[in-house]
């Protein structure tokens, strides 16, 4: 294997279910040696999170783990002991990352904030995620995803129909935005220790990263000018037509057709319908004042072919209408099959695991998970023993305590 | 334009970017290492406005390429210069440019920097060991690699959108690019990931970024339940995202359009939700007994926590139920983001003054970091940094420089 790009950075992840371990992830996925500590026991939470084959909770069968944790190595440690804490500052004084996403009275009560972990090792950049943030009202609130997504506006203003629950995505969509910035920062931070004298600590809070760059940036200048505001409406794009999501044979499918020649594009691939000709149909914003008007008789059409046609016809004829893919549909696209983003990787308990690649690609130095994510406690041995220099018998008495 | 303050070090303070990048993507790369210290020049043209700064409301109402209030936030840190690339002239001045540059970035389809004469292997002629980033929507190869999308439908092709809506209904659009800003941030992350590699060894290279590829890993979770159960589910609503817990949602509170999120997820959280309500009759069913029993009811479940829910102020409750340790906040709408305790304390959004001398609100430094404090500024006014680009860095003498701009190559 080409050697990779983050090859000697050492990253200790002291993280649970999902935003700090996608930060970690994207470490490991391009070299990092990213070492994963997990309390004893239990480990991450995120290993009782499914889902888990036959919906059967295993701790080391949860395909979220799996797809968070892979590339890592993985040691289990009792943090609030004070053997367990001096054995993690042993690991975070030749570390170059630490990355947390604990709740900040926990951070305290280990002491183990910025300032106690930066006295060990000045060059340590550490990153903090979570919901809310470090600092401000809500910094020790308790918070998952689903508030931070919400607390952003995100679902209120895009996301839902009017009068109506604002949505999240389905996803974890806070916190892989939060995870986002956090690597993309880290990074920075990491490559300028020369240029700033040492290490930093960054604080990241999902709710604000995604309230900023998302809503805020195409939002917040215009209310704070003009004090109006906009909500969610159920449609695509309000003020333009057709730009929306349909349904059709077998499934659905985004219908966009908005300048001129896509307009005329898809009026070929519909057959030149008559209606489409109308003065009330003839742009964007005029279609969209009659969108009550227009969107069925699409849909009519559009119930009548799968998504898959729709989607070569109307890509063949300039519109840029696409099929919604099911996750079933997206994981089985020849283009990422021949692109390899889809790859396979052998777990001890779960056996031969499809799982998606690296989220870009490094032609150089190529990336992406390999090795499956550690059992718990896995490499205890290696990395108390191996890297820390700990006498087998000393490594036997942190088991026998219960510290690892 | 040039990150620089001595007292303020920020990290990636010597490095240069030419961002080729338009509408959101694109620009929000060149921000996210602009805040971070880089000297970033957005490379336009008045021969072909990007869409972006034509976007509607405008400052003090009066429409043009510089005053677009929902433009700016995205943008600033980006400098500009304008190069009408049509021109072989302008071409040309484009690669002395890149020649002095570590990096360059762009999100148009695949081909189009090279049928610009600007592709990969001609800048890197110009500059070696240039580290090039191409954002295309689905790649730079395979079947898929022409697609068409805009940013809002490119979530269709990674399977996120088909998982977004009401649950049991069909997929609800989300109304804006939900990528595009994920993208930009990940993409400065793809360009230090490979600066770092360049460093050690010497080597630049042209990172394949495909945006379809890089926001399918919010789909991760759902993903491993088709690899591991051969499952395939639609619109998850505000359940948990992988069923594990309940209740979970939002919940409409006193108001209009007024809305709180509950997440509960273990059965201490579920005990300090029970004790906020009062411990009420119905909580009390074996139906809500433990975390699989609530889930299995969760309709139920939230049509009790939804009538209970409904008659208090959002902020009031809350803060409420945070006392008892339950995951609570507001549901936000935009209005909110100026005034919210917590966006408020943290200074998440920021007024500036446009160097056409309009103020205007929009995000600052979105990750606090304890040293490098990010100097945002806003803009850019487009061709704001010719004059320093094209006179200071290129060398170009002052007759030149005129004709250049006469002849609408510098335009």
């Amino acid at each position: 294997m080409a050697e990779r790009a983050l090859e000697g950075l050492r990253v200790v992840e002291l993280s649970q279910l999902v935003s700090g371990p996608y930060c970690g992830k994207l470490f490991a996925d391009f070299g990092a040696d990213v070492i994963k500590v997990e309390p004893p026991q239990t480990g991450d939470r995120a290993r009782h999170w499914g889902p888990f084959p036959n919906d059967e909770p295993h701790p080391e069968k949860s395909g979220l783990f799996f797809f968070l944790n892979t590339n890592k190595r993985g040691v289990t440690l009792d943090i609030a002991t004070d053997q367990g804490r001096e054995t993690l500052l042993e690991l975070l004084r030749d570390a170059d990352l630490l990355i947390e996403n604990n709740r900040a009275q926990t951070m305290r009560d280990w002491r183990l904030t910025y300032d106690d972990v930066s006295a060990y090792n000045p060059d340590l950049v550490m990153i903090s995620i979570t919901p809310f943030g470090q600092t401000g009202p809500y910094s020790d609130w308790n918070g998952y995803d689903l508030n931070a997504y919400h607390l952003s506006a995100t679902g209120h203003r895009y996301c839902g129909r009017p009068g109506e629950a604002p949505l999240e995505h389905g996803a974890f969509s806070a916190d892989f935005y939060g995870a986002n910035a956090a690597a993309a920062w880290g990074m920075a931070a990491l490559y300028g220790r020369g240029v700033v004298g040492g290490g930093q600590h960054l604080d990241v809070s999902c709710a604000e990263v995604i309230a900023a760059v998302f809503v805020g940036a195409q939002n917040i200048g215009g209310y704070a000018a003009n004090n109006v505001f906009e909500r969610r409406t159920g449609v695509g794009m309000p003020l333009g037509a057709p730009a929306t999501i349909l349904p059709c044979k077998d499934g659905h499918v985004w219908m966009l057709a908005l300048e001129p020649g896509q307009w005329n594009g898809l009026a070929g691939v519909m057959g030149n319908p008559d209606w489409m000709q109308l003065e009330m149909f003839q742009d964007m914003f005029v279609r969209a004042q009659n969108a009550d008007a227009m969107y069925p008789l699409i849909q009519q059409w559009t119930m009548e072919h799968t998504k898959a046609d729709i989607m070569e016809w109307c890509q063949a004829a300039g519109c840029p209408s696409t099929a919604i893919y099911t996750v079933a549909e997206a994981a089985e696209q020849p283009h990422l099959r021949e692109r390899g983003y889809i790859v396979d990787i052998e777990h001890p308990l779960l056996g031969k695991m499809r799982n998606i690649g690296a989220p870009f690609r490094l032609p150089a130095c190529p990336g992406g998970p390999a090795s499956p994510p550690p059992l718990l406690g896995q490499h205890n041995d290696e990395v108390y023993g191996g890297l820390l220099g700990k006498s087998d018998g000393e490594v036997a008495g942190l088991r026998a305590a219960g510290v690892i | 334009m040039a990150n620089n303050d001595n007292t303020n070090p920020l990290p990636l303070q010597g490095l240069r970017v030419a961002n080729f990048g338009w509408v959101w993507a694109g620009p929000v790369v060149g921000q996210t290492l602009s805040f971070l210290g880089a000297e970033v020049y957005k490379v336009e043209s008045r021969a072909r406005i990007d869409i972006n700064r034509n976007l509607p409301p405008f400052a003090e109402g009066e429409p043009g390429p510089d005053r677009s209030l929902q433009n700016h936030a995205g943008w600033a840190g980006n400098g500009s210069i304008t190069l009408n690339l049509k021109l072989d002239a302008a071409k040309e001045l484009a690669k002395d440019l890149v020649a002095q540059c570590d990096v360059v970035v762009e999100n148009f389809g695949p081909g189009a920097m090279d049928a610009l004469g600007l592709g990969y292997d001609v800048l890197s002629q110009v500059k070696p060991d240039i580290v090039m980033l191409s954002m295309p929507t689905a790649g730079l190869s395979g079947p898929l690699k022409d697609v068409r999308t805009y940013g809002m439908s490119l979530t269709s092709l990674a399977g996120l959108d088909s998982i977004t809506g009401y649950v049991g209904g069909d997929p609800i659009p989300v109304e804006n690019a939900f990528s595009d800003p994920y993208n930009g941030i990940m993409g400065a992350f793809a360009v230090l990931v490979a600066v770092t590699y360049r460093d050690r060894t010497g080597r630049g290279q042209h990172i394949d970024y495909s945006q379809q590829e890089a926001i399918m890993q919010l789909t991760g979770p759902a993903f491993m339940d088709y690899a591991i159960n051969g499952r395939t589910e639609g619109p998850k609503g505000n359940r948990h995202p992988v069923a594990a817990g309940a209740p979970h949602g939002v919940f409409p509170c006193a108001g209009d359009d007024r809305w709180i999120s509950i997440a509960v997820t273990n059965d201490e959280e579920w005990q300090g939700l029970v004790a906020a309500i009062d411990e009420p009759d119905w909580a009390a069913s074996d139906d809500f007994a433990a975390a699989a029993d609530r889930l299995q009811h969760v309709d139920t479940l939230h049509e009790q926590l939804a009538a209970w829910v409904a008659q208090f102020d959002d902020r009031e409750l809350a803060a409420r139920l945070q006392e008892h340790g339950v995951a609570a906040a507001p549901v936000s709408d935009v209005s909110d983001l100026l005034s919210d305790p917590q966006f408020k304390a943290r200074g998440t959004f920021i007024e500036v003054t446009h160097p056409l001398g309009f103020k205007e609100t929009i995000y600052g430094a979105y990750v606090k970091n304890s040293v490098s404090k990010p100097v945002v500024r806003p803009g850019p006014q487009i061709g704001q940094d010719n004059d320093h680009v094209f006179r200071e860095l290129l060398g170009i003498d002052e007759a030149r420089y005129r004709k250049l701009i006469d002849d609408e190559v510098i335009y």
